[in-house]
């Protein structure tokens, strides 16, 4: 029985863009090796070519923490197809969780005295609690990948768009707490600082090395690629497994995933607390690096913002969501504010081009999704499915009618 | 029990009525399968089949009625924990997940035989590693019994002809060593050579493999030459059942099918031939 | 048969029964314990309830408003099953359009009363047209070249389009809440009834929503676009093979949606007498909540729903605090959603499986 290829079949939906456009070249195997071993080189590298204490290495560092979030967010909307829209509340959460066992936040404990684990410095002598930034990772981890869970959960039985809704509700819940958390006492403390935030917040203090400062940030750099690292790692693994056949198996269509027997509410609970998870380490890390924890941090733009990364870059592609990332925050981060934040000026127009970063996120999501919604390094399957599509095939319809009737 | 669980039938529904709103899609179906047997469920369109099927497999709850696997009762269980059991099925409009290969769609197809969890799959142990592998290995021995071209499993999905994407699919449900297969109209938009093909594979499962298989189909050449017995539904209800030539004769089947003035048309010229 | 129904009739045991209760009259008893809740509150410590009346006022006027704004929602989700994102901040661009609008003609506070009129029909007229063109644009460039493509994807051209949209409003009038004239006295006492003020604000918020929730029902129900409307949102290949133009009928949905919104736009501006651009983002969410509450895609729904979420928010503001009513309001949308995802006039629908 050889394919009939008039018949009608299903085309399952693919992400694709309304005209066709030239092949992507495809690498071998042993190049693209080559390719992300000399990237991560250079990565690695790239600090001691910059001025230890400028803008740029600042971005930079930025840029990577951005990179782990997104890599989270990719696991819930690239990977499982979830639409989180609410993402910052895991931001949010991890860094609350530095601000609470990292700052002098909670002046009053033991006293005054202060409680500290495994800290040097001046961290050490200050009151307050004071846990070592390891730990206080740990305790980032647990607490978002429950409350991704606890967030998770309500919207299992959802459609598509009604989870984008419920968790961007979620976020602002989270960030309305933040904002108003100052009215919220209870054994002694409040809730959050509200918009005056949390500051100072510890600097980061890892064994065997001194303690951070502000004016060398190669430090800093350097923790943050060694996050992105075990990011990178975590997600190609999970990707090439089954947890991760199951995710995708769920985003291309529920009801024939769970009929072969993956059980939709464990899988994505999965995915929304392994996604949860690096918001909470980038969070807690962003807590000591920005040196505050303050409410205005969480806003919904930030949820876009990284969600504009993972798809410029490309939904469920690992690389194309860590070149979103590095991309997106260079243009806010540097582009916009440094380099052509005088161009309306000089043109003769009154205003700042920071002010209109966000418009320019919007416009991007919008272009994207029109243009080349697959992003700018699609994933491999959609790749694949671009090269090899045979376009005059797929002729949508759903119901095949039968051939012989009784 | 045990004897009932090893000798009884593999299936039993009974009186399984399911209602959307006001309108009632299956309506008191009692029904069984035996084991190591091939039975069908037939009707004209809209007569309650695929609810059916979909309840038996958990994708919807009955309003009414028993569904017992096995001899456990399945009623209203979670479509996984169904497949696990033992229940397998393909899809009318063919389902298989578009972006992923052949052999990844038979991977899938595995998830319950497998046990690899998050951190076993992060650290790569070796345990993981074997698994991993064997599901591979059987995945693409699967596809080979199916008859997919080897230079096919590493194709997408979506680029697969129709035919091979109907051979996927079976492949993908008999990954999990079902012990019932339930295949939804699987000779749509085949030709004769293809259908009489599929029937001996069928053939093949139940007397190789030892499974059961429950049949929704349209192509009456399949049914009547494959099943030993035939359940009919029309508007919902069971009108008829029985063996094959039993179920042809029967005149509310003709009439279900054709309408009654026709019935009653083709009845008076049997009596005048 | 009939002995399987007895066994399903026996099998009705009572936490079936409460479920039952709870999943017809669940979220009627959830809307119902603030009112109530402070309703008993007010008798006990004022012995009257005109504190609670006036609440149930101002939310009612309030509530047209984000009524006039759901409809734009159930409109477009009933047809495309889009959440159209933007509809917020098209809202917010209808009320930027009006204010700018007045001082264009010339409408001050001292204007007289049949120039006032005049004046703000010619405003609701231009407000409408500037939402309704405006929303009609957003389709055409954003969401049709996505149509048959996953579910998602127009979903995030919505939200990249909302800020674009929030951007023009920053750029339009700057980052902050900006007073506006106060043409109508908003605050200003008409009649006082049974210790319930009613404002200028609150009956100019009555007088446009009624008409054009009134105009928007027959439309629907009475006119050719408006059949084809309904018929498109039961099965738009049907629709297409019968003949119906499903383009244009998007469009005209789009178009109709937009002009509630600058409709609402407007009066929202006069009845705050204050605009900012970060209003429509709230309003949109509510006003979804809103659509969700009645049942997506019906639009009697969508109003009752928009009343009860402007009775809800009001009651919060006097009695919580307004820094808690966005949450408190996304805290309702999340738990209708997962509880009661088809609403209060919303029907269940059979699952594609």
């Amino acid at each position: 029985m050889t394919g009939d290829a008039a018949a009608p079949r299903r085309a399952p939906a693919p992400v694709r863009g309304p005209r066709t456009r030239p092949r992507a070249p495809k690498l071998p195997r042993r190049a693209r090796v080559g390719l992300a071993a000399a990237a991560l080189l250079g990565g690695a590298i790239l600090p001691l070519f910059l001025a230890s204490g400028g803008g740029l290495i600042e971005d930079a560092t930025l840029a990577l923490a951005y990179v782990v979030m997104a890599l989270g967010l990719n696991i819930i909307v690239g990977f499982a197809g979830l639409l989180d829209l609410g993402y910052v509340a895991f931001f949010a959460i991890g860094a609350y969780t530095m601000g609470y066992f990292g700052s002098l936040f909670h002046i009053n404990v033991n006293g005054g005295e202060g409680i500290h684990v495994l800290v040097s410095g001046v961290a050490a002598e200050l009151p307050g609690i004071h846990l070592n930034f390891l730990l206080i990772v740990v305790l980032a981890i647990i607490a978002t990948t429950i409350a991704g869970m606890l967030i998770g959960l309500p919207t299992l039985r959802l459609r598509g768009d009604y989870i984008a809704i419920v968790t961007l509700a979620f976020g602002e819940i989270v960030g309305r707490i933040a904002i108003n958390g100052d009215e919220i006492t209870g054994f002694g403390t409040k809730l959050t600082n509200g918009r005056q935030g949390i500051t100072p917040v510890d600097k980061i203090d890892l064994p065997f090395l001194d303690p951070f400062t502000a004016l060398n940030l190669r430090p800093w750099y350097w923790v943050a690629f060694v996050m992105v690292l075990l990011v990178l790692f975590v997600n190609f693994r999970l990707r090439d497994s089954r947890l991760g056949r199951a995710w995708i198996a769920l985003r291309e269509d529920e009801v024939a995933a769970v009929s072969m027997g993956v059980p939709a509410v464990k899988t994505k609970l999965l995915a929304y607390g392994t996604g949860a998870a690096f918001g909470g380490i980038s969070g807690a890390f962003l807590g000591s690096y920005l040196n505050t924890v303050n409410a205005d941090q969480f806003q919904f733009s930030f949820s876009i913002f990284i969600l504009a990364m993972v798809i410029l870059g490309g939904l469920g592609s690992i690389w194309g969501v860590v070149v979103g990332a590095i991309a997106l925050s260079f243009i806010n981060n540097y582009l916009i504010p440094d380099v052509l934040n005088n161009v309306p000026a000089r043109i003769g127009l009154d205003f700042d081009l920071t002010q209109l970063s966000f418009g320019i996120f919007g416009f991007l999501l919008v272009i994207m999704m029109v243009l080349r919604p697959e992003g700018l390094i699609p994933e491999r399957r959609r790749q694949l499915e671009l090269q090899e599509g045979i376009e005059d095939l797929a002729v949508d319809g759903d119901d095949v009618q039968p051939a012989v009737r009784p | 029990m045990s004897e009932a669980t090893s000798n009884g039938p593999l299936l039993v529904a009974s009186g399984v009525t399911k209602q959307f709103g006001g309108l009632t899609a299956v309506d008191d179906v009692s029904f069984a399968i035996p084991r190591n047997a091939i039975v069908s469920l037939i009707g004209p369109n809209g007569a309650g089949k695929t609810t059916f099927f979909n309840i038996l497999t958990g994708l919807y709850k009955p309003t009414l009625g028993r569904v017992s696997f096995d001899g456990r009762d399945i009623t209203g269980g979670r479509p996984d924990k169904i497949m696990a059991l033992g229940v397998a099925r393909t899809f009318q409009n063919i389902r298989l997940f578009g972006t992923m290969t052949a052999l990844e769609n038979v991977m899938v197809g595995q998830h319950t035989r497998m046990k690899a969890g998050l951190f076993g799959s992060i650290l790569r142990l070796p345990r993981v590693r074997r698994e991993e592998r064997h599901v591979r290995d059987k995945a693409a021995e699967l596809l080979s019994f199916v008859g997919l071209r080897p230079a096919l499993h590493d194709q997408l999905a979506t680029n697969l002809s129709y035919g091979d994407q109907r051979r996927v699919e079976i492949a993908r449900a008999l990954a999990s060593d079902p012990k019932l297969l339930l295949l939804d109209e699987p000779t749509a938009g085949m030709n004769p050579q293809e259908s009489g093909d599929l029937t001996r594979f069928m053939e093949r499962l139940r007397d190789e493999l030892g499974l059961s298989i429950l049949l929704i189909e349209h192509d009456m050449k399949v049914v009547m030459g494959v099943s030993e017995h035939v359940t009919v539904l029309d508007h919902g209800e069971k009108i008829s059942e029985g063996d094959a030539l039993t179920v042809r004769t029967d005149p509310q089947v003709v009439e279900a099918y054709l309408g009654k003035q026709e019935a009653e048309r083709q009845r008076t010229e049997d009596g005048v031939g | 048969m009939a002995s399987a129904s007895l066994t399903g009739a026996r099998a009705a045991a009572p936490a079936r029964v409460v479920r039952a209760f709870l999943d017809k009259y669940g979220l009627i008893c959830l809307l119902l314990v603030m009112p109530v809740a402070f309703g008993i509150h007010d008798l006990r410590t004022e012995g009257d309830l005109s504190r609670l009346g006036n609440n149930l006022l101002d939310g009612l006027s309030n509530g047209s408003i984000w009524a006039l704004v759901a409809i734009g929602y159930t409109l477009v989700y009933g047809i495309v099953e889009l959440i159209n994102f933007a509809h917020g901040d098209v809202f917010m661009i209808g009320s930027f359009t009006a204010a700018g609008f007045f001082g264009t003609i010339g409408l001050t506070a001292a204007t007289g009363v049949p120039g006032l009129i005049a004046g703000l029909l010619l405003t609701l007229l231009v407000a409408m047209l500037a939402s309704g063109s405006l929303n009609l644009m957003i389709e055409r460039v954003a969401y049709r070249p996505l149509r048959g493509a996953p579910r998602l994807a127009p979903l995030v051209a919505a939200v990249g389009f909302s800020f674009i949209l929030q951007n023009v409003g920053l750029l339009w009038r700057g980052g902050s809440q900006q007073g506006i004239v106060d043409l109508i006295n908003s605050q200003k006492e008409l009649v006082m009834i049974a210790g319930v003020s009613v404002t200028h604000g609150d009956t100019l918020a009555i007088a446009v929503t009624i008409p054009l929730v009134l105009a928007m029902t027959l439309f629907i129900s009475r006119t050719r676009l408006g059949k084809a409307m309904r018929a498109t949102a039961q099965d738009p290949d049907a629709a297409r093979l019968m003949g119906i133009n499903v383009d244009t009928t998007i469009s005209a949905t789009f178009l109709i949606g937009g002009m509630l919104a600058g409709a609402a736009g407007l009066t929202y501006a006069l009845y705050q007498t204050t605009v900012w651009y970060f209003q429509g983002f709230t309003a949109g969410l509510i006003a979804f909540t809103a659509a969700v509450m009645g049942g997506i895609g019906n639009i009697r729904g969508a109003v009752l729903g928009g009343l009860i979420i402007g009775v809800i928010q009001q009651i919060s503001d006097n009695r919580i605090g307004s820094q808690w009513t966005p949450a408190i309001v996304f805290a309702f949308l999340v738990l209708i959603m997962v509880f009661k995802p088809s609403g209060l006039l919303g029907e269940e629908t059979r699952e594609a499986g």
